[in-house]
């Protein structure tokens, strides 16, 4: 392993100070490596060799050498060498700490990259105890395609088991609660599309060259993850004075208006329509909707499908199961997670058993 | 670790050293986020690196005294090879995460990220990380910890019908998974305690000071089920998959149709039963009885 190690640096080092591309003949005469075994072995641990050394970035470009039908490799400086980052000594302390506190694999060497030539962290204390959780492998898929702008190819997982086949042209990832995003254009359907990058069924493959697709001017990441939005349908609402809390906590504002029986009356600006149902679904009784008729209905339907599925003979309801019909406005198929409740761990106890050591 | 990571990080420690001649183990650990005892190791390998050739070539000098490394003859790595694609999105997700969390509480952080996506030619919008649940109560909570001061919430727990309230002394604020989390010593219960900032009906800052500290170590807040929870059974329509995300799930068993049961247990069956009403009928409690009851009449009080 001692061995490889420093093969692979001087490797690097002997592509990057030759004058130009080598052979494998010229590289095996100045370094002394692939020299030992057969000239098919060597020629295939040199091979090795070059793909871990692009796997971690260094860019060995392959060319065919003048005056000959040899092929030679080279690694240019200009593509090697990140230029300098003009960071202030603050603003490599931030960027430290935020590293630090999201603890992500990776992401040390990564500022250590940037940092390398700027100057050493100043001194940084954070007031409050914080830190970030947030485990960002998901990216790594898309990451290539996502800044060279490559159209890819991945079959995907819906909510509801089944499977496509998809082209998208990614535009970004978004992280929301506990997951993460492709947001793109999706060439099937010609439409902004999210999908969730636990849901690729298969590993995306780059189709085509880079630079193929500029994302639209008016691009926003968190409405295509959040699904849409109908702005200018306000929404009103009666809500008791218990659950008054949890309605401002989703954008509620109080309107000074009483409802007939005394409850407070509040507004949100805009209906989320599949967000917005769930949420009042699971306030049951303690929030009712005054408008618009649209939600209101779909909640009465919410219940009496809840009703029908629990105790059949509870109530007639008319086959209107007051599921939103089709496709759904949610990103791609998926009913979003309602709000207030997914996949977060929950809740009050940490630790049935929880002795304020930290066993949980 | 791999040979792999190894040639990844030398290749960057090289330059580092450069930059800072006399630099210690220590410091050069920390910033690699490795032991000092990786960094030695990768200083005994630079010393047979070098551009090879005749008569040995010239290769680096790595000079060690006591702690303190002193590198030449290395100018051939001046600078540090580019972050891959990879590594590049993960650093500015990591840290858009990070300044989302912390708001104005760290502004270099805000101009670092612009610098950063620029030297590594993240374009525009090409990444984001939605702003956490339930921030309202968060300036006073920081505050609170910041200072060391005792907290009164009005909480809704998950298993609660309405806020009560709760005095803590509060002593480290986590986001995960996008949520705000508030950790402390419950004064009422003695014990730690986790509190999801988006069921804090209302915090107010008391002048009482902290008295039981936070312990030494404090891991992030992961919910477990406990062998007193009642086992809750689901059916899950093809739609109503997601509620799968939204609970610690011990079973979860697919069906050909792409429906699926799915077996849990809860501490806070409410909770789970205001959660099928979320999935308008595409969740449906099979088990226990007493939780189908609490349902019926969950949803027949609201029509």
């Amino acid at each position: 392993m001692a061995e490889k190690v420093e093969r692979l640096v001087n490797l690097t080092i002997a592509l990057l100070e030759a004058p130009g591309a080598l052979s494998l003949a010229e590289l095996r005469r100045r370094t002394g490596y692939y020299t030992d075994g057969t000239p098919a072995s060597t020629r295939r641990r040199f091979e090795r060799d070059k793909d871990e050394l692009r796997h971690l970035g260094v860019p060995i470009e392959t060319v065919t050498l003048p005056h000959s039908e040899e092929v030679g490799y080279r690694i240019p400086r200009r593509s090697y060498e990140l230029p300098d980052v003009e960071l202030t000594a603050e603003e490599v302390a931030a960027l430290a700490l935020a590293v630090r506190l999201t603890g992500a694999e990776g992401t040390p060497l990564a500022l250590a990259k940037l940092a390398a030539r700027a100057p050493d962290p100043a001194q940084l204390e954070l007031g409050a105890d914080t830190r970030v959780e947030l485990p960002p492998g998901p990216v790594d898929a898309v990451a290539r395609a996502v800044l060279g702008r490559q159209r890819l190819a991945f079959t995907y997982r819906r909510a509801d088991g089944s499977t496509a086949q998809r082209t998208v042209d990614p535009y970004g990832v978004v992280q929301r609660r506990s997951a993460w995003y492709l947001v793109g254009r999706d060439h099937d359907r010609d439409a902004l599309r999210a999908f969730r990058l636990d849901r690729l069924a298969s590993e995306p493959r780059p189709v085509g060259e880079p630079d193929a697709f500029e994302p639209p001017p008016d691009l926003d990441l968190a409405a295509a993850v959040s699904g849409p939005a109908q702005p200018g349908v306000e929404v009103t609402l009666a809500v008791t004075e218990e659950a008054r809390w949890a309605v401002e906590l989703r954008g509620g504002r109080d309107t000074g208006r009483r409802h007939e029986d005394g409850r407070a009356v509040l507004t949100l600006e805009e209906l989320h329509p599949v967000r917005d149902r769930a949420w009042i679904l699971g306030l049951a009784g303690a929030v009712e909707v005054l408008a618009p008729e649209q939600l209101r209905a779909e909640v009465a339907a919410g219940f009496a499908a809840v009703l029908a599925a629990h105790d059949g003979a509870a109530t007639g309801t008319d086959g209107d199961t007051g599921a939103p019909d089709g496709d759904t406005p949610a990103p791609d198929g998926d009913t979003p997670a309602p709000d207030g409740d997914t996949g977060a761990p929950d809740g009050d106890t940490p630790a049935p058993d929880g002795d304020g050591g930290g066993s949980s | 670790m791999s040979a792999a990571q190894d040639v990844a990080r030398m290749l960057t420690l090289v330059p580092w050293l450069l930059e800072r001649p006399g630099a210690s183990l220590a410091e050069a650990a920390a910033v690699f986020g490795v032991d000092e005892d990786t960094i030695r190791d990768d200083l005994g390998h630079l010393d047979f690196c070098g551009l090879p050739g005749l008569g040995g070539g010239a290769l680096f000098e790595v000079t060690l005294v006591e702690d303190r490394v002193v590198l030449t003859m290395a100018d051939e790595l001046r600078r540090p090879v580019r972050p891959t694609a990879e590594e590049a999105l993960r650093l500015v997700v990591s840290v858009d995460a990070v300044a989302e969390a912390l708001g104005d509480e760290l502004p270099a952080l805000r101009s670092a990220v612009d610098r950063v996506r620029a030297a590594l030619g993240i374009p525009e919008r090409s990444a984001d990380v939605l702003e956490p649940d339930g921030v309202a109560a968060l300036p006073l909570l920081r505050r609170a910890v910041r200072e060391g001061r005792r907290v009164e919430l009005d909480y809704q727990g998950r298993g609660d019908e309405r806020p009560a309230t709760r005095h803590v002394d509060p002593w480290a604020l986590h986001v995960v998974d996008g949520t705000w989390y508030l950790q402390g010593h419950d004064r009422s219960a003695q014990q730690r305690r986790v509190f999801r900032l988006d069921r804090v009906a209302a915090a107010r800052l008391t002048d009482a000071a902290r008295e039981v500290p936070p312990p030494a170590d404090l891991p992030p807040p992961r919910y477990v089920p406990g062998p007193e929870d009642l086992a809750v059974t689901l059916e899950l329509s093809p739609r109503g998959r997601w509620v799968e995300e939204a609970v610690t799930a011990d079973e979860v068993v697919v069906h050909p149709d792409g429906s699926a049961t799915l077996h849990l247990r809860t501490d806070a069956p409410t909770w789970v039963a205001r959660l099928v009403l979320m999935a308008a009928g595409e969740a449906v409690v099979t088990a226990p009885e007493d939780l189908i009851a609490t349902v019926v009449r969950l949803a027949r009080a609201a029509v």
